[in-house]
Protein backbone atom coordinates (compact mmCIF):
# COMPACT_ATOMS: atom_id res chain seq x y z
CA UNK A 1 0.00 0.00 0.00
CA UNK A 2 0.94 3.32 -0.90
CA UNK A 3 2.49 5.07 2.36
CA UNK A 4 0.43 8.05 2.55
CA UNK A 5 -2.51 5.81 1.31
CA UNK A 6 -1.31 3.54 4.85
CA UNK A 7 -2.20 6.66 6.83
CA UNK A 8 -5.31 8.12 5.23
CA UNK A 9 -6.44 3.91 5.85
CA UNK A 10 -5.27 3.36 9.49
CA UNK A 11 -6.56 6.78 10.85
CA UNK A 12 -10.07 6.37 8.92
CA UNK A 13 -9.90 2.97 10.54
CA UNK A 14 -9.07 4.45 14.04
CA UNK A 15 -5.84 2.04 14.62
CA UNK A 16 -3.45 4.02 17.01
CA UNK A 17 -0.68 1.74 16.65
CA UNK A 18 -0.72 1.22 12.32
CA UNK A 19 -1.19 4.87 12.09
CA UNK A 20 1.85 5.63 14.15
CA UNK A 21 4.03 2.87 12.22
CA UNK A 22 2.45 4.23 8.96
CA UNK A 23 3.04 7.96 10.04
CA UNK A 24 7.04 6.87 10.82
CA UNK A 25 7.49 4.80 7.59
CA UNK A 26 6.64 7.93 5.94
CA UNK A 27 9.20 10.34 7.54
CA UNK A 28 12.21 7.32 6.79
CA UNK A 29 11.08 7.47 3.04
CA UNK A 30 11.45 11.18 3.59
CA UNK A 31 7.67 12.11 2.00
CA UNK A 32 7.44 15.87 3.09
CA UNK A 33 5.67 16.74 6.16
CA UNK A 34 2.61 18.84 4.82
CA UNK A 35 1.88 15.24 2.69
CA UNK A 36 1.81 13.59 5.83
CA UNK A 37 -0.39 15.93 7.07
CA UNK A 38 -2.80 16.36 4.22
CA UNK A 39 -2.68 12.38 4.24
CA UNK A 40 -4.17 12.74 8.00
CA UNK A 41 -6.51 15.80 7.38
CA UNK A 42 -8.45 12.90 4.74
CA UNK A 43 -8.36 10.18 6.95
CA UNK A 44 -10.28 12.45 9.65
CA UNK A 45 -12.42 13.39 7.43
CA UNK A 46 -13.30 9.88 6.94
CA UNK A 47 -13.77 9.80 10.29
CA UNK A 48 -16.10 12.79 10.39
CA UNK A 49 -17.86 10.68 7.70
CA UNK A 50 -18.31 7.43 9.42
CA UNK A 51 -19.43 9.43 12.57
CA UNK A 52 -22.10 11.49 10.88
CA UNK A 53 -23.13 7.91 9.41
CA UNK A 54 -23.26 6.79 13.04
CA UNK A 55 -20.72 4.17 12.42
CA UNK A 56 -18.79 5.80 14.74
CA UNK A 57 -19.57 7.46 18.12
CA UNK A 58 -17.57 9.95 20.52
CA UNK A 59 -14.78 7.51 21.72
CA UNK A 60 -13.60 7.32 17.97
CA UNK A 61 -13.25 11.04 17.92
CA UNK A 62 -11.25 10.88 21.32
CA UNK A 63 -9.15 8.46 20.18
CA UNK A 64 -8.72 10.28 16.82
CA UNK A 65 -7.56 13.04 18.69
CA UNK A 66 -5.17 11.72 20.49
CA UNK A 67 -3.83 9.60 17.55
CA UNK A 68 -3.26 12.84 15.64
CA UNK A 69 -1.46 14.87 18.95
CA UNK A 70 0.92 12.17 18.43
CA UNK A 71 1.52 12.99 14.45
CA UNK A 72 1.78 16.07 15.17
CA UNK A 73 4.42 15.28 17.52
CA UNK A 74 6.54 13.42 15.16
CA UNK A 75 5.67 15.43 12.02
CA UNK A 76 5.81 19.23 13.65
CA UNK A 77 9.57 19.16 14.01
CA UNK A 78 9.51 18.80 10.22
CA UNK A 79 7.50 21.87 9.07
CA UNK A 80 9.49 24.94 8.03
CA UNK A 81 8.20 28.31 8.08
CA UNK A 82 5.60 28.88 6.04
CA UNK A 83 4.13 25.45 5.57
CA UNK A 84 1.48 25.12 7.71
CA UNK A 85 -1.77 27.11 6.13
CA UNK A 86 -4.06 27.64 8.77
CA UNK A 87 -7.96 27.34 7.01
CA UNK A 88 -9.78 30.22 9.25
CA UNK A 89 -9.20 31.03 13.00
CA UNK A 90 -11.76 30.47 15.61
CA UNK A 91 -12.03 31.63 19.00
CA UNK A 92 -13.14 28.67 21.79
CA UNK A 93 -13.76 27.95 24.72
CA UNK A 94 -16.73 27.25 27.86
CA UNK A 95 -18.63 30.06 29.01
CA UNK A 96 -18.80 31.82 32.29
CA UNK A 97 -19.98 29.80 35.14
CA UNK A 98 -19.15 26.40 33.45
CA UNK A 99 -16.18 24.59 33.76
CA UNK A 100 -16.78 21.26 31.39
CA UNK A 101 -14.03 21.33 28.77
CA UNK A 102 -14.41 17.39 27.44
CA UNK A 103 -17.41 18.60 24.89
CA UNK A 104 -14.80 21.58 24.18
CA UNK A 105 -11.57 19.66 23.98
CA UNK A 106 -13.05 17.47 21.77
CA UNK A 107 -14.65 19.90 19.24
CA UNK A 108 -11.61 21.80 19.25
CA UNK A 109 -9.34 18.63 18.18
CA UNK A 110 -11.61 18.11 14.98
CA UNK A 111 -11.27 21.64 14.56
CA UNK A 112 -7.29 21.76 14.14
CA UNK A 113 -7.57 18.67 12.76
CA UNK A 114 -9.28 19.95 9.84
CA UNK A 115 -6.57 23.09 9.76
CA UNK A 116 -8.43 25.67 11.67
CA UNK A 117 -6.46 27.98 14.12
CA UNK A 118 -8.17 27.64 17.22
CA UNK A 119 -7.60 30.04 20.16
CA UNK A 120 -8.48 27.72 23.18
CA UNK A 121 -9.52 30.20 25.89
CA UNK A 122 -10.28 27.09 28.65
CA UNK A 123 -13.04 26.87 31.17
CA UNK A 124 -15.35 29.39 32.52
CA UNK A 125 -14.30 32.38 30.33
CA UNK A 126 -16.18 35.44 31.24
CA UNK A 127 -17.83 37.54 28.23
CA UNK A 128 -14.75 40.18 27.45
CA UNK A 129 -12.11 37.34 27.47
CA UNK A 130 -14.25 36.37 24.75
CA UNK A 131 -14.05 39.59 23.17
CA UNK A 132 -10.53 40.68 23.81
CA UNK A 133 -9.61 37.04 21.98
CA UNK A 134 -11.61 38.06 19.21
CA UNK A 135 -9.87 41.26 18.54
CA UNK A 136 -6.73 40.24 19.45
CA UNK A 137 -6.84 37.67 16.94
CA UNK A 138 -9.15 38.86 14.17
CA UNK A 139 -10.57 35.07 14.31
CA UNK A 140 -14.26 35.40 12.34
CA UNK A 141 -15.96 32.61 14.00
CA UNK A 142 -16.80 31.78 18.04
CA UNK A 143 -17.71 29.13 19.80
CA UNK A 144 -18.75 28.89 22.84
CA UNK A 145 -19.14 25.43 24.74
CA UNK A 146 -21.84 24.63 27.80
CA UNK A 147 -22.78 21.47 29.27
CA UNK A 148 -25.43 22.64 31.84
CA UNK A 149 -28.32 25.21 31.18
CA UNK A 150 -26.97 27.63 33.79
CA UNK A 151 -24.56 28.06 30.45
CA UNK A 152 -27.63 29.87 28.50
CA UNK A 153 -27.44 32.61 30.25
CA UNK A 154 -23.36 33.10 29.91
CA UNK A 155 -23.80 32.47 26.54
CA UNK A 156 -26.50 34.83 25.61
CA UNK A 157 -24.38 37.87 27.80
CA UNK A 158 -21.06 36.72 25.56
CA UNK A 159 -23.06 37.40 22.70
CA UNK A 160 -24.31 40.56 23.97
CA UNK A 161 -21.01 41.67 24.65
CA UNK A 162 -19.81 40.65 21.29
CA UNK A 163 -21.89 42.71 19.89
CA UNK A 164 -21.51 45.52 22.12
CA UNK A 165 -17.86 45.53 20.77
CA UNK A 166 -19.44 46.36 17.36
CA UNK A 167 -17.81 43.09 16.15
CA UNK A 168 -20.67 40.97 15.54
CA UNK A 169 -21.23 41.54 11.96
CA UNK A 170 -17.87 40.53 11.39
CA UNK A 171 -17.80 37.34 13.76
CA UNK A 172 -20.27 34.01 13.15
CA UNK A 173 -21.33 32.02 16.54
CA UNK A 174 -22.07 28.65 17.45
CA UNK A 175 -23.17 26.92 20.19
CA UNK A 176 -22.47 23.67 21.75
CA UNK A 177 -23.20 21.35 24.34
CA UNK A 178 -25.61 18.50 25.50
CA UNK A 179 -28.83 20.28 26.08
CA UNK A 180 -28.65 23.34 23.30
CA UNK A 181 -31.32 23.30 20.36
CA UNK A 182 -32.90 25.00 17.88
CA UNK A 183 -34.74 27.69 20.93
CA UNK A 184 -31.73 27.90 22.87
CA UNK A 185 -29.71 29.25 19.69
CA UNK A 186 -32.59 31.60 18.84
CA UNK A 187 -32.84 32.67 22.32
CA UNK A 188 -29.49 33.59 23.05
CA UNK A 189 -28.88 35.20 19.62
CA UNK A 190 -26.26 32.60 18.17
CA UNK A 191 -26.18 31.73 14.44
CA UNK A 192 -26.05 28.46 14.50
CA UNK A 193 -25.49 25.45 17.08
CA UNK A 194 -24.90 22.09 17.72
CA UNK A 195 -24.23 18.73 19.57
CA UNK A 196 -21.85 17.04 17.98
CA UNK A 197 -18.27 17.88 16.98
CA UNK A 198 -18.29 16.76 13.39
CA UNK A 199 -20.96 19.63 13.03
CA UNK A 200 -18.85 22.36 14.53
CA UNK A 201 -16.29 21.50 11.61
CA UNK A 202 -18.56 21.74 9.00
CA UNK A 203 -19.76 25.34 10.19
CA UNK A 204 -16.04 26.90 10.97
CA UNK A 205 -15.21 25.37 7.25
CA UNK A 206 -17.98 26.95 5.61
CA UNK A 207 -17.92 30.40 7.52
CA UNK A 208 -14.26 30.62 7.21
CA UNK A 209 -14.24 30.09 3.08
CA UNK A 210 -13.11 26.47 3.92
CA UNK A 211 -14.29 23.18 2.50
CA UNK A 212 -18.02 21.92 2.52
CA UNK A 213 -18.76 25.62 2.48
CA UNK B 1 -57.84 12.57 48.57
CA UNK B 2 -57.21 11.13 51.95
CA UNK B 3 -56.38 13.32 54.94
CA UNK B 4 -54.05 10.99 56.15
CA UNK B 5 -50.47 11.66 54.62
CA UNK B 6 -49.55 8.23 55.69
CA UNK B 7 -52.46 6.76 54.10
CA UNK B 8 -52.45 9.38 50.80
CA UNK B 9 -48.42 8.23 50.81
CA UNK B 10 -49.37 4.11 50.18
CA UNK B 11 -51.64 5.42 47.42
CA UNK B 12 -49.26 7.18 45.59
CA UNK B 13 -46.87 4.35 45.70
CA UNK B 14 -49.75 2.29 44.76
CA UNK B 15 -50.16 4.34 41.61
CA UNK B 16 -46.86 3.82 40.84
CA UNK B 17 -46.17 0.03 41.50
CA UNK B 18 -49.66 0.16 39.11
CA UNK B 19 -47.73 2.21 36.55
CA UNK B 20 -45.18 0.47 36.44
CA UNK B 21 -46.62 -2.89 35.91
CA UNK B 22 -48.17 -1.70 32.84
CA UNK B 23 -51.76 -2.02 34.87
CA UNK B 24 -54.90 0.27 34.14
CA UNK B 25 -54.72 3.92 36.08
CA UNK B 26 -56.87 6.37 36.57
CA UNK B 27 -54.08 9.08 36.04
CA UNK B 28 -50.65 9.06 35.03
CA UNK B 29 -48.13 9.59 38.46
CA UNK B 30 -45.69 12.78 38.88
CA UNK B 31 -42.38 11.72 40.21
CA UNK B 32 -40.06 15.22 40.78
CA UNK B 33 -36.20 14.76 40.21
CA UNK B 34 -34.87 18.05 41.25
CA UNK B 35 -31.65 17.76 43.36
CA UNK B 36 -30.93 21.54 42.70
CA UNK B 37 -34.04 23.07 41.35
CA UNK B 38 -36.05 21.30 45.09
CA UNK B 39 -34.31 23.99 47.19
CA UNK B 40 -33.89 27.08 44.89
CA UNK B 41 -37.66 26.93 44.64
CA UNK B 42 -38.19 27.26 48.45
CA UNK B 43 -35.48 29.60 48.80
CA UNK B 44 -32.49 27.37 50.62
CA UNK B 45 -29.23 27.98 48.54
CA UNK B 46 -27.63 25.06 47.48
CA UNK B 47 -24.52 25.50 49.72
CA UNK B 48 -27.26 24.99 52.65
CA UNK B 49 -28.21 22.11 50.61
CA UNK B 50 -25.33 20.62 49.72
CA UNK B 51 -23.46 21.07 53.29
CA UNK B 52 -26.20 20.24 55.83
CA UNK B 53 -27.77 16.67 55.07
CA UNK B 54 -31.30 17.80 57.28
CA UNK B 55 -31.56 20.23 55.33
CA UNK B 56 -31.38 18.67 51.98
CA UNK B 57 -33.90 16.57 53.27
CA UNK B 58 -36.11 19.10 54.58
CA UNK B 59 -35.71 21.53 51.62
CA UNK B 60 -36.87 18.77 49.43
CA UNK B 61 -39.62 17.45 51.10
CA UNK B 62 -40.72 21.32 50.78
CA UNK B 63 -40.34 21.67 47.20
CA UNK B 64 -42.20 18.87 46.90
CA UNK B 65 -45.43 20.34 48.71
CA UNK B 66 -44.23 23.36 46.41
CA UNK B 67 -44.72 21.42 43.19
CA UNK B 68 -48.51 20.73 44.13
CA UNK B 69 -50.26 17.64 43.41
CA UNK B 70 -48.03 15.17 42.29
CA UNK B 71 -46.92 11.28 43.32
CA UNK B 72 -43.20 11.52 44.94
CA UNK B 73 -39.89 11.39 44.20
CA UNK B 74 -38.17 9.67 41.66
CA UNK B 75 -34.74 8.87 43.50
CA UNK B 76 -35.15 9.27 47.55
CA UNK B 77 -32.62 12.91 48.35
CA UNK B 78 -30.82 11.60 51.35
CA UNK B 79 -27.58 12.41 53.37
CA UNK B 80 -24.91 15.06 51.93
CA UNK B 81 -25.22 15.59 48.41
CA UNK B 82 -21.31 16.12 47.29
CA UNK B 83 -20.81 12.99 48.96
CA UNK B 84 -23.62 10.76 46.92
CA UNK B 85 -21.89 12.53 43.67
CA UNK B 86 -18.44 11.79 44.62
CA UNK B 87 -18.72 8.18 45.30
CA UNK B 88 -20.77 7.46 42.26
CA UNK B 89 -18.53 9.14 40.03
CA UNK B 90 -15.42 8.76 41.77
CA UNK B 91 -14.86 12.44 40.90
CA UNK B 92 -14.21 15.57 42.59
CA UNK B 93 -17.02 17.92 42.50
CA UNK B 94 -16.95 21.56 43.38
CA UNK B 95 -19.06 22.20 45.40
CA UNK B 96 -21.51 25.94 46.01
CA UNK B 97 -20.25 27.44 49.80
CA UNK B 98 -16.77 25.47 49.40
CA UNK B 99 -15.00 26.31 45.69
CA UNK B 100 -18.02 27.87 44.27
CA UNK B 101 -20.82 30.85 45.24
CA UNK B 102 -22.74 29.79 47.93
CA UNK B 103 -25.55 29.43 44.85
CA UNK B 104 -24.12 28.09 42.59
CA UNK B 105 -24.51 24.62 40.83
CA UNK B 106 -22.29 22.20 41.69
CA UNK B 107 -20.10 21.03 38.59
CA UNK B 108 -17.86 17.62 37.83
CA UNK B 109 -13.90 18.54 38.32
CA UNK B 110 -12.43 16.39 35.69
CA UNK B 111 -9.34 15.42 37.02
CA UNK B 112 -7.29 11.98 36.92
CA UNK B 113 -7.42 10.97 40.14
CA UNK B 114 -6.93 6.61 39.14
CA UNK B 115 -3.92 5.78 37.35
CA UNK B 116 -3.56 3.12 34.66
CA UNK B 117 -1.45 1.07 37.52
CA UNK B 118 -4.95 1.15 39.97
CA UNK B 119 -6.14 -1.59 37.39
CA UNK B 120 -3.57 -3.97 38.63
CA UNK B 121 -4.61 -2.52 42.31
CA UNK B 122 -8.12 -3.47 41.82
CA UNK B 123 -7.11 -6.96 40.15
CA UNK B 124 -4.79 -8.25 42.32
CA UNK B 125 -5.69 -6.35 45.78
CA UNK B 126 -9.72 -6.14 45.60
CA UNK B 127 -12.00 -3.24 44.94
CA UNK B 128 -12.26 -1.97 48.58
CA UNK B 129 -8.33 -1.59 48.55
CA UNK B 130 -8.31 0.69 45.53
CA UNK B 131 -11.26 2.52 47.11
CA UNK B 132 -9.38 2.81 50.15
CA UNK B 133 -6.66 5.16 48.33
CA UNK B 134 -9.42 6.74 46.27
CA UNK B 135 -11.99 8.13 48.65
CA UNK B 136 -9.29 10.77 50.22
CA UNK B 137 -8.42 11.96 46.35
CA UNK B 138 -11.72 12.81 45.39
CA UNK B 139 -14.00 13.20 48.81
CA UNK B 140 -13.52 16.30 51.24
CA UNK B 141 -12.84 14.08 54.21
CA UNK B 142 -14.77 16.20 56.91
CA UNK B 143 -18.22 16.06 54.79
CA UNK B 144 -17.33 12.43 54.19
CA UNK B 145 -17.35 11.65 57.85
CA UNK B 146 -20.44 13.70 58.60
CA UNK B 147 -22.23 11.44 55.28
CA UNK B 148 -21.39 8.57 57.14
CA UNK B 149 -22.78 9.65 60.58
CA UNK B 150 -25.36 10.84 59.13
CA UNK B 151 -26.30 7.65 56.91
CA UNK B 152 -25.93 5.29 59.89
CA UNK B 153 -28.29 7.63 62.36
CA UNK B 154 -30.88 8.65 59.62
CA UNK B 155 -30.95 6.51 56.16
CA UNK B 156 -33.68 4.05 57.07
CA UNK B 157 -35.94 6.28 59.07
CA UNK B 158 -35.62 8.91 55.92
CA UNK B 159 -38.28 7.65 53.73
CA UNK B 160 -40.85 7.41 56.66
CA UNK B 161 -39.98 11.40 56.34
CA UNK B 162 -41.31 10.97 52.88
CA UNK B 163 -44.47 9.40 53.47
CA UNK B 164 -45.41 11.39 56.38
CA UNK B 165 -45.59 14.41 53.54
CA UNK B 166 -47.84 12.22 51.79
CA UNK B 167 -45.10 11.20 48.94
CA UNK B 168 -44.25 7.92 47.49
CA UNK B 169 -40.63 7.10 46.83
CA UNK B 170 -39.91 5.10 43.32
CA UNK B 171 -36.00 4.83 44.24
CA UNK B 172 -34.06 5.12 47.35
CA UNK B 173 -30.30 4.03 45.89
CA UNK B 174 -28.50 5.34 43.07
CA UNK B 175 -25.69 2.79 41.93
CA UNK B 176 -24.36 2.47 38.34
CA UNK B 177 -21.68 -0.47 36.46
CA UNK B 178 -18.04 0.34 37.08
CA UNK B 179 -17.85 1.62 33.62
CA UNK B 180 -19.00 5.01 35.10
CA UNK B 181 -16.71 5.75 38.03
CA UNK B 182 -13.75 4.13 36.13
CA UNK B 183 -14.45 6.86 33.43
CA UNK B 184 -15.11 9.51 36.29
CA UNK B 185 -11.53 8.54 37.98
CA UNK B 186 -9.66 8.17 35.34
CA UNK B 187 -10.61 11.04 33.63
CA UNK B 188 -13.14 10.67 30.55
CA UNK B 189 -10.29 10.93 27.93
CA UNK B 190 -7.73 8.57 29.45
CA UNK B 191 -10.29 6.03 30.01
CA UNK B 192 -11.37 5.90 26.65
CA UNK B 193 -7.94 5.77 25.41
CA UNK B 194 -7.72 2.56 28.09
CA UNK B 195 -10.85 1.07 26.53
CA UNK B 196 -8.80 0.59 23.51
CA UNK B 197 -5.31 0.13 24.37
CA UNK B 198 -6.17 -2.30 27.19
CA UNK B 199 -9.38 -3.80 26.97
CA UNK B 200 -8.62 -6.68 28.90
CA UNK B 201 -7.20 -5.18 32.14
CA UNK B 202 -10.17 -2.57 31.76
CA UNK B 203 -12.51 -5.82 32.07
CA UNK B 204 -10.95 -7.63 34.22
CA UNK B 205 -10.82 -4.56 36.98
CA UNK B 206 -14.55 -4.56 36.36
CA UNK B 207 -15.29 -7.56 37.12
CA UNK B 208 -14.07 -7.55 40.56
CA UNK B 209 -15.61 -4.06 41.10
CA UNK B 210 -19.01 -5.15 39.65
CA UNK B 211 -20.17 -6.91 43.16
CA UNK B 212 -19.56 -3.95 44.99
CA UNK B 213 -21.85 -1.95 43.67
CA UNK B 214 -24.45 -4.48 43.53
CA UNK B 215 -23.85 -5.29 46.75
CA UNK B 216 -24.04 -1.68 47.85
CA UNK B 217 -27.11 -1.26 45.88
CA UNK B 218 -28.74 -4.50 47.62
CA UNK B 219 -27.64 -3.02 51.26
CA UNK B 220 -29.09 0.44 50.61
CA UNK B 221 -32.25 -0.74 49.20
CA UNK B 222 -32.45 -3.29 52.26
CA UNK B 223 -31.64 -0.33 54.99
CA UNK B 224 -34.14 1.98 53.50
CA UNK B 225 -37.47 -0.91 52.59
CA UNK B 226 -37.71 1.03 49.40
CA UNK B 227 -36.81 -1.92 46.73
CA UNK B 228 -35.97 0.45 44.06
CA UNK B 229 -32.73 1.66 42.89
CA UNK B 230 -31.48 3.53 39.99
CA UNK B 231 -28.67 1.89 37.57
CA UNK B 232 -27.30 5.09 35.96
CA UNK B 233 -26.03 5.76 32.74
CA UNK B 234 -24.13 8.66 31.45
CA UNK B 235 -20.95 7.95 29.52
CA UNK B 236 -21.47 4.54 29.18
CA UNK B 237 -24.11 5.89 26.76
CA UNK B 238 -24.47 4.11 22.99
CA UNK B 239 -23.64 7.78 21.16
CA UNK B 240 -20.21 7.71 23.57
CA UNK B 241 -18.64 4.30 23.01
CA UNK B 242 -18.27 2.40 20.38
CA UNK B 243 -20.40 -1.10 19.99
CA UNK B 244 -17.19 -2.71 20.49
CA UNK B 245 -15.96 -1.23 23.56
CA UNK B 246 -20.17 -0.83 24.57
CA UNK B 247 -20.27 -5.39 24.40
CA UNK B 248 -17.12 -5.74 26.33
CA UNK B 249 -17.32 -2.88 29.14
CA UNK B 250 -20.76 -2.11 29.11
CA UNK B 251 -23.41 -4.32 28.46
CA UNK B 252 -22.39 -7.21 30.26
CA UNK B 253 -22.57 -5.28 33.15
CA UNK B 254 -25.77 -3.85 33.06
CA UNK B 255 -27.18 -7.09 32.24
CA UNK B 256 -25.89 -9.29 35.29
CA UNK B 257 -26.40 -5.61 37.79
CA UNK B 258 -29.98 -5.54 36.69
CA UNK B 259 -30.34 -9.16 36.88
CA UNK B 260 -29.21 -9.55 40.40
CA UNK B 261 -31.31 -6.66 41.90
CA UNK B 262 -34.11 -8.46 40.09
CA UNK B 263 -33.78 -11.89 41.60
CA UNK B 264 -33.52 -9.58 44.61
CA UNK B 265 -37.16 -8.04 43.93
CA UNK B 266 -35.61 -4.67 43.99
CA UNK B 267 -36.93 -2.24 40.51
CA UNK B 268 -34.49 -1.24 38.52
CA UNK B 269 -35.14 2.53 37.09
CA UNK B 270 -32.43 2.69 33.77
CA UNK B 271 -31.74 6.72 34.97
CA UNK B 272 -29.97 7.04 31.01
CA UNK B 273 -28.50 10.24 30.17
CA UNK B 274 -27.24 11.04 26.40
CA UNK B 275 -28.21 9.27 23.72
CA UNK B 276 -28.82 5.39 23.72
CA UNK B 277 -31.06 4.77 20.68
CA UNK B 278 -28.05 2.08 18.92
CA UNK B 279 -28.61 -0.36 21.69
CA UNK B 280 -32.04 -0.13 22.96
CA UNK B 281 -33.29 -3.48 21.58
CA UNK B 282 -30.81 -5.13 23.86
CA UNK B 283 -32.88 -4.43 26.72
CA UNK B 284 -35.43 -6.59 25.98
CA UNK B 285 -32.86 -8.77 27.07
CA UNK B 286 -33.35 -7.38 30.77
CA UNK B 287 -35.90 -9.06 32.57
CA UNK B 288 -39.32 -7.67 32.17
CA UNK B 289 -40.38 -4.93 34.57
CA UNK B 290 -37.79 -1.82 34.77
CA UNK B 291 -38.23 1.01 33.93
CA UNK B 292 -36.44 3.20 31.21
CA UNK B 293 -36.03 6.42 32.10
CA UNK B 294 -33.99 8.81 29.07
CA UNK B 295 -33.00 12.30 29.38
CA UNK B 296 -34.54 13.38 26.04
CA UNK B 297 -32.23 13.01 24.21
CA UNK B 298 -33.02 8.95 23.65
CA UNK B 299 -35.69 9.12 20.67
CA UNK B 300 -38.15 7.80 23.77
CA UNK B 301 -41.41 7.02 20.76
CA UNK B 302 -38.98 4.73 19.21
CA UNK B 303 -37.51 3.12 21.96
CA UNK B 304 -41.57 2.61 23.58
CA UNK B 305 -42.03 1.13 19.72
CA UNK B 306 -38.81 -1.63 20.44
CA UNK B 307 -39.92 -2.27 23.90
CA UNK B 308 -43.38 -2.06 23.97
CA UNK B 309 -44.66 -2.94 27.91
CA UNK B 310 -41.43 -4.91 28.59
CA UNK B 311 -40.52 -1.83 30.43
CA UNK B 312 -42.40 1.16 32.09
CA UNK B 313 -41.00 4.30 30.75
CA UNK B 314 -40.09 7.57 32.90
CA UNK B 315 -40.49 10.33 30.65
CA UNK B 316 -38.61 12.77 29.55
CA UNK B 317 -39.20 16.54 29.31
CA UNK B 318 -35.68 17.77 28.50
CA UNK B 319 -33.62 20.20 30.60
CA UNK B 320 -33.66 22.63 27.85
CA UNK B 321 -37.25 23.13 27.39
CA UNK B 322 -38.03 23.28 31.37
CA UNK B 323 -34.82 25.88 31.75
CA UNK B 324 -35.53 27.81 28.87
CA UNK B 325 -38.96 26.90 27.14
CA UNK B 326 -42.23 28.56 27.78
CA UNK B 327 -45.28 26.97 29.63
CA UNK B 328 -46.62 26.45 26.19
CA UNK B 329 -43.79 24.41 25.26
CA UNK B 330 -44.14 22.12 28.52
CA UNK B 331 -47.73 21.73 27.25
CA UNK B 332 -46.88 20.50 24.29
CA UNK B 333 -44.30 18.07 24.81
CA UNK B 334 -46.32 17.00 27.95
CA UNK B 335 -49.41 16.29 25.66
CA UNK B 336 -47.84 14.75 23.26
CA UNK B 337 -45.96 12.66 25.47
CA UNK B 338 -48.62 11.02 27.04
CA UNK B 339 -50.58 10.96 23.70
CA UNK B 340 -47.98 8.73 22.28
CA UNK B 341 -46.96 6.64 25.56
CA UNK B 342 -49.58 6.58 27.81
CA UNK B 343 -51.90 5.74 29.88
CA UNK B 344 -50.06 2.58 30.61
CA UNK B 345 -46.57 2.35 31.64
CA UNK B 346 -45.83 5.99 31.82
CA UNK B 347 -44.72 8.00 34.70
CA UNK B 348 -44.12 11.84 34.18
CA UNK B 349 -40.77 13.41 35.04
CA UNK B 350 -37.96 15.81 33.79
CA UNK B 351 -35.58 14.35 31.50
CA UNK B 352 -32.58 13.60 33.77
CA UNK B 353 -32.77 16.70 36.87
CA UNK B 354 -35.29 19.61 36.38
CA UNK B 355 -32.79 22.50 35.96
CA UNK B 356 -31.78 24.43 38.72
CA UNK B 357 -33.29 27.78 36.84
CA UNK B 358 -36.21 26.41 35.50
CA UNK B 359 -38.69 28.96 35.66
CA UNK B 360 -41.40 28.58 38.37
CA UNK B 361 -44.25 28.66 35.58
CA UNK B 362 -42.77 26.15 33.66
CA UNK B 363 -42.85 24.00 36.30
CA UNK B 364 -46.13 24.74 37.10
CA UNK B 365 -47.09 24.02 33.62
CA UNK B 366 -45.23 20.71 33.64
CA UNK B 367 -47.26 19.31 36.58
CA UNK B 368 -50.82 21.15 35.48
CA UNK B 369 -50.30 19.69 32.08
CA UNK B 370 -49.40 15.90 33.21
CA UNK B 371 -53.07 16.38 35.30
CA UNK B 372 -54.72 18.18 32.35
CA UNK B 373 -53.70 15.17 29.59
CA UNK B 374 -53.25 12.57 32.23
CA UNK B 375 -56.19 11.84 34.30
CA UNK B 376 -58.80 9.46 33.61
CA UNK B 377 -62.69 9.64 34.97
CA UNK B 378 -62.61 5.79 34.13
CA UNK B 379 -59.04 3.83 33.67
CA UNK B 380 -58.75 3.12 30.20
CA UNK B 381 -58.03 -0.51 29.57
CA UNK B 382 -56.12 0.17 26.36
CA UNK B 383 -52.98 0.64 26.76
CA UNK B 384 -50.14 0.84 24.05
Amino acid sequence: MDKLEAIRTALGEVEEDQAIAAVKAAVAANVPATEILLACQQGVEEVGRRFELKQYFISELMMTGEILRQITDIVGPMLKTGDAVAGGKVVFGTVQGDIHNIGKDIVISMLRSANLDVVDLGIDVPPAKFVEALKESGATVLGLSGLLTLAYDSMKLTIEAVAAAGMREKVKIMIGGGTVNGDVCRKVGADDWGTDPVKAVRLAKQWTGGANA
Amino acid sequence: MPENKLELAKQRQELLRKAVNYEPVDRIPFTFLGPAYGPRSVGVPLSKFCLDADTAVNSTLDALDAMGDIEGINNMVSGYWPCLLSSLWLSKIAVPGIELPPDELWQVREEEVMKVEDYDLIINKGYEAFLGTIIPKVHKMDLFAKNNAWMAANLARTPQRYRERGYAILTSMNTTIPFEPFCGARSMEKFFFDCYRMPDKVKAAMDVALPFYINLGIAVTTATGVPGTWVGGWRAASAMVSPKIWDKLVYPYYYEMVQKFHEKGILCVLHFDQNWDRDIARFLDFPKGCVFSPDGATDIRRAKEILGDHMAFLGDVPASILAAGTPDDVYQYVRELIRDLGPRGLIMNSGCDMPYNTPKENAQAFVAATHEYGTYVKPPEAGR
